[in-house]
């Protein structure tokens, strides 16, 4: 596992669409409040 | 992932913003939201939807698959300082629980604001164990304060 429990959670940014428009997302930008990360396989499926 | 738009209110009633990731493109998380997301939960999905078509986001956080060239399904739990509290990878035939990660969140921010030790099992409103300074002078006796039946 590329990460750890109690250590810095690796910051990236991304293109990212919310609410009817594309931004980039920069994980650091959301220091001071609670993330959570949900990665999932694909659009379109709902398992 | 309908799952986690439903519960977005709680998410953001605790204070917590969700980054869902995949492979696709912002343009067909646009098309997902329209088609469906927004047909099954008002509003669709409210929180920004990242694109990671490489898997490199997911290559840092060990979920990227790169045979099958998908994220697994991952979820991580950051707190404010930005440090890693909780991870949960699943095999792609089986979603997740929502409730349950909610519940989390809700025990590390209990912990957070109070010192307060979380138990198993633990629910808003049930017992919690003191203080880790606290807890140590009852090791060998939490038995009397807390019950296994606490944590169903």
């Amino acid at each position: 596992m590329a990460v750890q429990i109690g250590k810095l959670a690796p910051d990236f940014s991304a293109e990212a669409y919310h609410q009817g428009s594309t931004k980039t997302i920069r994980l650091a930008d959301y220091r001071g409040q609670w993330v959570v990360l949900f990665f999932y396989p694909a659009d379109f499926t709902y398992v | 992932m309908a799952a986690v738009a439903v519960k977005y209110p709680a998410f953001q009633e605790i204070g917590a913003e969700i980054l869902t990731i995949s492979v696709d493109t912002p343009a067909t998380h646009q098309d997902w939201q329209e088609r469906e997301l927004s047909r099954m939960v008002p509003g669709g999905a409210r929180y920004p939807m990242l694109s990671d078509p490489e898997g490199k986001i997911g290559s840092q956080y060990g979920v990227y698959d790169p045979d099958k060239k998908v994220d697994l399904r991952g979820q991580f739990i950051i707190d404010p300082e930005g440090i890693l509290q909780a991870l949960e990878v699943l095999g792609i035939p089986v979603g997740r629980d929502v409730s349950e990660l909610l519940r989390e969140l809700r025990a590390f921010r209990q912990h957070r604001q109070t010192g307060e030790l979380i138990p198993c099992g633990w629910q808003p409103g049930k017992p919690t164990l003191p203080e880790e300074e606290e807890a140590k002078k009852i090791a060998g006796r939490i038995w009397e304060v807390w019950k296994p039946k606490n944590a169903f």
